[in-house]
């Protein structure tokens, strides 16, 4: 008797005194210190790509493999930027990049005085270079493009046209108006190739990006040249809304519609079959390429980079698979 | 012997140590808290102390724009001193995570200093138009410092987030432990101090029983109390002082028994005396008149006769005499020797007596009348119940420090029952003594007086004679001194 109450009763105390060392270690084992990284290397070179489209799947992509290469090449890359149509809030991004004297800054060309204003005269200043990928301002001092072709693309897109529907007919042709360079190009390149068809008549129009303006302008366009048989939006942004109007008054199938590939939704119309061909860039080419001249440039192991910009593969791809 | 004051100092020094124990590691809690605390707070600090002095520069910057007084400037200087300070302190948080963004914060607060020094120079060259310019920028750079100030923070609770949730958690956990130390001291307190108490009760406890017995008079019971304070000492003393009273007890019993053997040799001692008095009806008279007899027997010529009634005679004087205090074998045997003179006459053919004396040991002590009656009850059993009559040997022999006196006779032997009743002293047979003393009283007699159970033996069988044998020191135990010397 005596010895199951000692045993109970050191039970007990065994139990009690555990869980109390066990909270107690708890308690006073905890890391009293701030939890330090490792003391990393800075990174020889502080990069940052600055683009107006964050989470797009183009400048996604882009993103990505910009960021792998630098990291492959002990260097920091950041990306800011803003969402569409902040050209502001963009312009802000690109500045606090300059004060915070970055080692090189690749960023989205935007075709304006702003833009060009802290490229040229700021960004020197400061003696950071500047990369513009995807889209060109070639007046802005940049060093160097890396992106597509853009006057190419054109041609490509112009020439499946024709390859398409045959050397006659009405072509509508939508451009944004914030005339961009690189749209500049793109229409350049359509126009040298259809301008050699006198059977095809090139309608053309501008219309800022958003959508109402851009289905007036479809209506327009529409009720002007009636027999129209193709079109074709030389920004991407647009072709979501002209689909839309074409849809409205008959079906899209008869319609060879073409487009560029820099736009969130222009994937989704060429599946679905309503557009019939879209020139693909290449933006993973674009990011590690960008980052990779930047680099050898800062490193000084190419110079000068040639100004007039390093061109990444366009491809054109058509609705029902392979071109 | 100062146990028990040992006992409650432990107990109080136990229960100090662990409160100074919990106490201390709380102190050492607190600070470590606070210390992290501190260092959290810092680092935020540090970082709005960024915002605020780019802030204070601009505005210095601007007073002093547009009123160039030294006073001006010389704020603007301290408020430049500060930002630069700032800078420096902002560096000793850089870790992995916020690296990137803090060499940039750095860089935005040098463009900012760069900016408002080139605003200075130009107002300097009086070139209003650039300064204002400059000072632009410096305020847009200001507003980024703001905007990177409100990032580097956020940063810092993303990189931190695991590490202030363990904090919290680890406050919980305090108050958990708080529970269990509560309970786990409550529980260990009270076992200690129960045992503690018990520890001093129980030995108290066994002495207030011990003591409980004593009073009703037992005092056999030995007192065993095990602690080693100062109750134990206690009951060493109780149980020395348990055992003296014991020895004391045991000592007065002792001494009532002896009284109460005396009382009972005195009371068989009369017993004999009235039994030998019922026997001798006028002895002096009866004296006499055998005296008488004798002589006229002798006169007359009868000298046996003479002789024979002079026996009788002297038999029934030392009767008389002999019956309360010790002899010597000596007279013992001479009164043996006038008995069986008488009873050889009365059976002149039947009965032979034979002796074999050793007369060097006649010295030793012996209750008065003991071998008479022996050699009595040996010619009733043996000799007066056979025409053929019997034979009685009388030995008295040397046996080491005891002297062996035999009386063998050849008779039909008593029963072992009987002899075993004998010597228990149980039988009362008084059939025909002349004395009136049976075995029994002799036995009882000689055991008084020697103080010793072995001094007589009957041995006996069926039809092969009895033989009753006395084993007599030399020297008697109590009165060793009395007498040593052979009377005759």
């Amino acid at each position: 008797m005596r010895k199951t109450v000692i045993a109970i009763l050191s039970g007990i105390s065994i139990v009690l005194l555990w869980f109390t060392v066990a909270s107690a270690y708890r308690v006073f084992s905890a890391d009293w210190r701030l939890p330090q990284s490792p003391a990393r290397e800075s990174a020889e070179y502080r990069l940052v790509l600055i683009t107006q489209e964050l989470d797009t799947p183009f400048w996604d992509r882009l993103g990505m493999s910009a960021r792998e290469e630098a990291e492959k090449q002990g260097a920091v890359l950041e990306i800011w930027g803003s969402y569409s149509s902040d050209p502001d809030e963009f312009l802000k991004k690109l500045e606090i990049a300059i004060h915070s004297r970055m080692d090189g800054i690749i960023v989205q060309g935007l075709d304006t005085d702003a833009f060009r204003e802290l490229v040229k005269y700021k960004a020197a200043s400061y003696g950071i270079p500047v990369i513009t990928v995807g889209s060109d301002v070639p007046d802005s001092l940049r060093r160097t493009y890396v992106g597509s072709n853009q006057f190419l693309a054109g041609q490509m897109i112009a020439q499946q046209l024709v390859e398409d529907m045959g050397t006659e007919g009405t072509v509508i042709l939508l451009g944004d108006s914030g005339n961009a360079h690189y749209q500049n190009e793109r229409l350049k390149g359509i126009r040298s190739i259809l301008g050699a068809y006198p059977g095809i008549e090139l309608q053309y129009a501008e219309t800022s990006v958003a959508r109402d303006r851009v289905i007036a302008a479809m209506k327009d366009l529409m009720n002007r040249s009636p027999d129209t048989k193709a079109f074709i939006a030389a920004n991407a942004n647009l072709a979501a809304a002209m689909v839309q109007e074409i849809g409205r008054r008959s079906r899209v199938e008869p319609y060879f519609i073409y487009s560029f590939d820099d736009s969130p939704d222009i994937e989704m119309l060429l599946r679905l079959g309503h557009i019939d061909g879209m020139i693909e860039q290449s933006p993973e080419d674009m990011g590690k390429l960008g980052v990779s001249l930047m680099l050898e440039w800062l490193r000084g192991e190419q110079l000068p980079l040639d100004s007039k910009g390093y061109h990444t593969e366009i491809r054109m791809r058509k609705a029902n698979g392979g071109p | 012997m100062n146990r028990i004051q040992n006992k409650i100092l432990l107990l109080t020094g136990i229960v100090l140590f662990i409160m100074a124990t919990i106490w201390m590691a709380l102190t050492f809690y607190n600070r470590q808290t606070q210390e992290q605390y501190n260092d959290i707070l810092q680092r935020y600090l540090r970082m709005y102390e960024v915002t605020n002095a780019s802030q204070q520069t601009i505005t210095d910057l601007n007073n002093y724009l547009i009123q160039p007084t030294p006073q001006n400037l010389a704020q603007l200087d301290r408020s430049r001193e500060r930002l630069r300070n700032a800078k420096y302190d902002v560096f000793s948080l850089r870790n992995a995570e916020n690296d990137f963004t803090l060499t940039s914060y750095t860089n935005l607060i040098d463009s900012l200093l760069d900016a408002a020094s080139r605003s200075l120079m130009f107002l300097s060259q009086q070139e209003i138009e650039q300064s204002n310019q400059a000072f632009n920028e410096a305020a847009r750079i200001s507003r980024s410092i703001s905007e990177v100030t409100v990032t580097l923070i956020d940063t810092e609770l993303k990189t931190y987030d695991q590490f202030y949730r363990s904090i919290i958690e680890r406050s919980r956990e305090l108050n958990k432990l708080g529970f269990w130390l509560l309970l786990t001291m409550t529980y260990l307190l009270i076992l200690f101090a129960y045992w503690f108490s018990t520890s001093i009760t129980r030995p108290v406890k066994r002495l207030t029983h011990a003591a409980k017995e004593l009073s009703r008079g037992r005092f056999d019971q030995k007192i065993e109390v095990t602690s080693n304070d100062e109750i134990a000492f206690l009951a060493k003393m109780f149980e020395k002082m348990r055992t003296n009273v014991n020895n004391l007890i045991r000592e007065i019993q002792q001494k009532a028994q002896l009284e109460h053997e005396l009382q009972q040799s005195k009371l068989l001692l009369q017993e004999s005396r009235y039994r030998s008095l019922q026997s001798q009806i006028h002895p002096h008279f009866l004296f006499n008149t055998l005296d008488t007899l004798s002589k006229k027997a002798f006169l007359e010529g009868a000298e046996e006769t003479s002789d024979l009634l002079a026996s009788v005679a002297g038999l029934l004087r030392y009767n008389l005499k002999r019956l309360d205090r010790a002899v010597t074998l000596y007279e013992e045997v001479r009164v043996l020797r006038q008995y069986m003179d008488i009873q050889l006459a009365r059976f002149p053919d039947r009965l032979s007596f034979r002796e074999e004396i050793d007369e060097s040991l006649l010295y030793v002590q012996i209750p008065g009348l003991t071998l008479q009656p022996i050699v009595e009850n040996a010619v009733i059993h043996a000799v007066e119940p056979f025409e053929e009559g019997g034979t009685i040997v009388f030995r008295v022999a040397d046996n080491g420090d005891r002297v062996k006196v035999e009386i063998a006779d050849d008779g039909p032997g008593i029963p072992e029952e009987k002899v075993v009743q004998l010597l228990k002293g149980g039988a009362v047979e008084t059939e025909g003594h002349t004395t009136g003393i049976g075995i029994s009283n002799v036995v009882q007699r000689l055991r008084l007086f020697y103080g010793l159970d072995d001094v007589i033996a009957i041995e006996s069988a069926l039809h092969a004679g009895t033989k009753v044998v006395l084993n007599i020191p030399k020297v008697r135990r109590h009165e060793s001194d009395d007498q040593h010397i052979d009377r005759g």
